[in-house]
């Protein structure tokens, strides 16, 4: 493989864009430490952090504390000892696999494209689950935050007997969470608002609610939006418009 | 990457503390890198909130994994944007699965709402030409387009020719040479800051 070739597998590497057996091939040249592979990669790696560099934006203050409460709750114990990476022999794998032939080959693409599936759905899985877990840290570093507003919302003539709650913070979103809720006829949904000052209210999401009349929502954070005076729940046509039309059925002031 | 200045820490002497246990220097590494790789995951991902969660779990996978850190490999700023990119573009390629794929049978106007996730926002948009002002904005158009597409949007180079209509060699060809000038770009400006 000449300079240039080598060039630009590191190239799209770096960039998470080398697919199937290009990517296999450049994986295998650096597990050897192929020097220029190496350094190719590390070349392009630099170059985009460089470039990454140029554009920062500062990340929303709830990360870190959630963070640093993630480490200092880590027993010391629990950290993983410093590892080396295990050294795979390659010439040894290689000529093992010339030897076995032909036959193993094909058997051997027809296992690896199994563990590939079974891989890529666990990643699937393993990515869902994160998610989730990053959702539940996300939830509590919102209501960890002082920065954090929690509004409680009354029910209003249509529905008396309804309550809800929304916690809001401005960079990280929130959640609403409302019971005793009256079913939603045809085609219709409920839709949160949010006011601020004396500016027309924005719609922060549509909901429906249970039999039993419970509904939640994850609340985005608001363009333009860095304090609520008040959040409101009306019955709108489903999905939502983008100012209230209906009857308001929970008002909460914060 | 800059060397640090004299007096300061760098950051390579804070990852090996971190590798030590050291919440302190965790927090300091954090301040120091956070921000390149917020800028980059919210390039790839715009939902603020998709991409406040990948940056957390990054770091999270610092702390977690900062004795495997090999200096010999690259900076750590470059260990850690390559992180960043890595996992926002998972994060990107799932939520993209998961729009093609997942229908909510119920409540639709929550399916749309999570398309926001690509499309395209115009406070993003307009911030993004800041991407012109970068050493990127020296390359020719062809050569930017190819590297956008891959770093920002996270497209396969086989992707990048389907959506480009040019042969997979061309942008191989175009994504090397991109690469080799944004460098050479980088060196200068560098350069003409000291």
């Amino acid at each position: 493989m000449n300079r240039d070739e080598i060039g630009e597998l590191a190239a799209a590497y770096a960039l998470g864009g080398l697919e199937g057996e290009e990517r296999a091939r450049f994986e295998a040249l650096l597990q050897a430490r192929d020097p220029e592979a190496v350094r190719a990669l590390r070349e392009c790696e630099e170059t985009l952090a460089g470039l990454a560099a140029a554009l920062p934006e500062p990340p929303p203050a709830v990360v870190k504390d959630a963070l640093m409460e993630r480490v200092a709750a880590a027993p010391a114990a629990a950290r993983p000892r410093p590892r080396r990476r295990p050294r795979v022999f390659w010439p040894v794998v290689l000529s093992g696999a010339m030897a076995a032939g032909l036959a193993a080959v094909v058997v051997g693409w027809s296992v690896s494209s199994t563990y590939e599936k079974r891989l890529d759905a666990l990643a699937r899985e393993a990515d869902q689950l994160r998610a989730e877990l990053n959702a539940q840290q996300t939830v509590i570093a919102i209501l960890r935050d002082p920065a954090t507003q929690v509004v409680a919302l009354a029910g209003l003539p249509p529905a008396p007997g309804a309550r809800a709650r929304v916690m809001w913070h401005a960079t990280a979103g929130g959640v609403f969470v409302a019971t005793g809720l009256p079913a939603i006829p045809a085609g219709k949904a409920y839709q949160l608002w949010a006011i601020a000052g004396s500016n027309a209210p924005v719609s922060a999401g549509v909901f429906t609610v249970d039999a039993s009349g419970t509904g939640s929502l994850a609340v985005r954070p608001l363009p333009g939006v860095a304090s609520v005076n008040a959040f409101a729940v009306t019955l709108e046509p489903a999905g939502g418009l983008p100012a209230p039309s209906g009857a308001m059925y929970l008002l909460g002031k914060s | 990457m800059s060397p640090a200045a004299p007096g300061s820490e760098s950051s390579a002497s804070l990852v090996a503390a971190i590798a030590a246990g050291d919440r302190d220097a965790f927090g300091r590494f954090y301040d120091l890198t956070a921000p390149i790789a917020f800028g980059l995951i919210r390039r790839v991902l715009r939902d603020p909130e998709a991409a406040a969660d990948v940056l957390q779990e990054v770091f999270w996978q610092i702390w977690q994994e900062a004795g495997r850190y090999d200096p010999s490999r690259g900076s750590p700023e470059a260990w850690v944007v390559m992180r960043a990119k890595t996992r926002a573009i998972d994060r990107l390629r799932s939520m993209r699965r998961r729009d093609r794929t997942f229908v909510a049978p119920v409540d639709e106007s929550v399916a749309s709402r999570r398309g926001d996730g690509e499309a395209p926002n115009p406070a993003v948009v307009a911030e993004d030409r800041g991407l012109v002002q970068t050493a990127l904005g020296q390359l020719p158009e062809a050569q930017r387009r190819v590297i956008e597409l891959a770093f920002f949007e996270g497209l396969t180079q086989s992707e990048i020719a389907t959506r480009l209509g040019e042969p997979l060699g061309t942008v191989k060809t175009r994504t090397r040479l991109g690469l080799e000038r944004l460098r050479g770009a980088l060196r200068g400006e560098r350069l003409s800051a000291t």
